[in-house]
């Protein structure tokens, strides 16, 4: 059977998207045979993230709807051959599809492909619902902030109503520095509160908004630390076990000298 | 003598059970009497009506319905054998329920008293009622709320709403490994907790001369 994974946070601009992308393409790059589908309908972003906003022809609703058939809406990544989107409408609103659409729409493209990568919207009304109705595994997305732990822990609630199994948290714009500061909850932190199994932690990382702008994932480039973490993920979804990334900076043995000495002294 | 109204938790909710034959209007009032000793526990619950074998008439129906709704209650079905009661409870737009179809409460182990058990973490939006005694092996996290008619024990964080001796029983406590709720209630007191309190160890919250007095566990006072 496909894995059907939706990703989901409760709130916005934590990365989903982005996410959703760049997972999409590591497992492509892996071989997989791979279809994102922006779940998003009225404020679609995928499309733009992964740079193929000039191709869309059809959409989702355009599929449900019967215009089309599905094949024709899916869109052929510009690099992977075996990774494929299905655009969200920009023209419609959530209630253009329902959750026993998006079941039968999966149900289809899972016979064709390995894994199925949902992007939710934020929120927690029908688009959500929409977005976890198929998925056989789910993904929370958040960021070391108190508010975006907040709405991961009312998801988390929710996504166990729905009877989805346990959910894996990504936790996404993880700044070191304001770790070791002390000013931005660690990891440990997140998933105290959480109470769920980590499956990825992903740096903040400037270069994603350039690539994001260009339409080019991180996970292409092979400098960039967050696309790292990315394909991680991406390994550890196909089963492979892979350590977590070292973000904490340790600090060096001088700093590390003179803190002994002050603690000392004090 | 036998009570007019019994209202106790079950699985599927708060269920409401009329006596078989007492007089409407003493049932009614029965209901307003015991809604008035909680109405905080009671606000927003959802109820099954259960009117067993009593024969209940539409206008029956939609007295009892303009109760619960002066009390913030609603009804979630009606619960019946009785076939003019059925259609009665169609007539106000309330789902029948036969009682075979309604799961019984789980066993308790002699001597406890009544209490919900749950291991697992209760999370923002989520809600816990229970007519007794509220007992968490796991955190609470900020934005759950629990209400009990009894008390509230917590083995683990507790960071959400709760609201203990909510039908306004005084002895009610609240403990938790780290007592740190956003808002903490006993009968009709209210407390928060302090911006830099950190617990360190297991606390107690109880009612002491009407005031929320919070004292570390290995100094219990009862």
């Amino acid at each position: 059977m496909a894995h059907i994974i939706t990703l989901t946070s409760g709130k916005g601009g934590v990365g989903k998207t982005t996410t959703t992308a760049n997972l999409g393409t590591a497992l492509a790059m892996q071989g997989q045979r791979v279809v994102v589908i922006d779940a998003d309908i009225g404020l679609r972003n995928l499309d733009v993230v992964m740079g193929l906003e000039n191709r869309i022809v059809y959409d989702l609703v355009d599929v449900v709807e019967g215009r089309c058939r599905t094949r024709q809406a899916l869109i052929k990544d510009k690099r992977f051959p075996e990774l494929f989107l299905l655009p969200a409408a920009q023209t419609r609103d959530k209630d253009a599809v329902s959750p026993d659409d998006m079941v039968a729409l999966c149900t289809e493209l899972g016979r064709e492909f390995d894994f199925i990568l949902i992007d939710s919207p934020a929120g927690i009304e029908g688009g959500f619902k929409n977005a976890i109705a198929p998925a056989n595994q789910v993904l929370i997305v958040t960021t070391p902030e108190m508010s975006a732990v907040r709405d991961a822990d009312r998801i988390v609630g929710l996504v166990e109503a729905y009877e989805k199994g346990h959910p894996k948290l990504i936790i996404n714009r993880i700044k070191p520095q304001m770790i070791a500061r002390g000013d931005m909850m660690d990891t440990s932190d997140v998933v105290e509160i959480l109470a769920i199994d980590l499956i990825g932690i992903v740096p903040d990382d400037e270069s994603i908004v350039t690539s994001t702008n260009r339409g080019e994932v991180a996970v292409l480039d092979r400098n960039s630390l967050a696309g790292r973490a990315f394909h991680n993920i991406a390994s550890r979804l196909l089963g492979n076990d892979v350590p977590f990334l070292v973000l904490e900076e340790k600090p060096s043995v001088l700093s590390q000298f003179f803190g002994r000495f002050r603690t000392r002294r004090t | 003598m036998e009570e007019r109204i019994t209202l106790k938790g079950s699985r599927d909710g708060l269920r409401l059970i009329l006596h078989p034959d007492a007089p409407w209007t003493e049932v009614l009032d029965a209901l307003r009497a015991q809604l008035d000793q909680g109405t905080s526990f009671y606000q927003g619950a959802r109820l099954l009506i259960d009117v067993g074998e009593r024969a209940t008439t539409d206008a029956n129906l939609q007295e009892l319905l303009a109760v619960m709704e002066a009390y913030g209650l609603e009804p979630e079905a009606l619960i019946t054998a009785a076939p003019t009661a059925r259609s009665a409870g169609r007539n106000v737009g309330l789902a029948a329920r036969h009682p075979d179809t309604l799961r019984s409460a789980p066993a308790l182990p002699a001597n406890s008293g009544e209490g919900l058990f749950a291991w697992r973490t209760i999370r923002s939006g989520q809600e816990l009622r229970y007519d007794g005694h509220i007992v968490v092996i796991g955190d609470v996290n900020a934005g759950a709320e629990l209400v009990a008619s009894g008390s509230i024990i917590i083995w683990g964080r507790l960071r959400g709403t709760v609201h203990a001796g909510a039908t306004g029983d005084q002895s009610a406590v609240v403990c938790a490994l780290e007592l740190s709720p956003t808002l903490l209630r006993i009968a009709d007191q209210m407390a928060r907790t302090p911006d830099n309190h950190r617990p360190t160890r297991p606390e107690q919250a109880s009612l002491e001369d009407g005031q929320i007095v919070v004292v570390p566990w290995d100094a219990p006072r009862r």
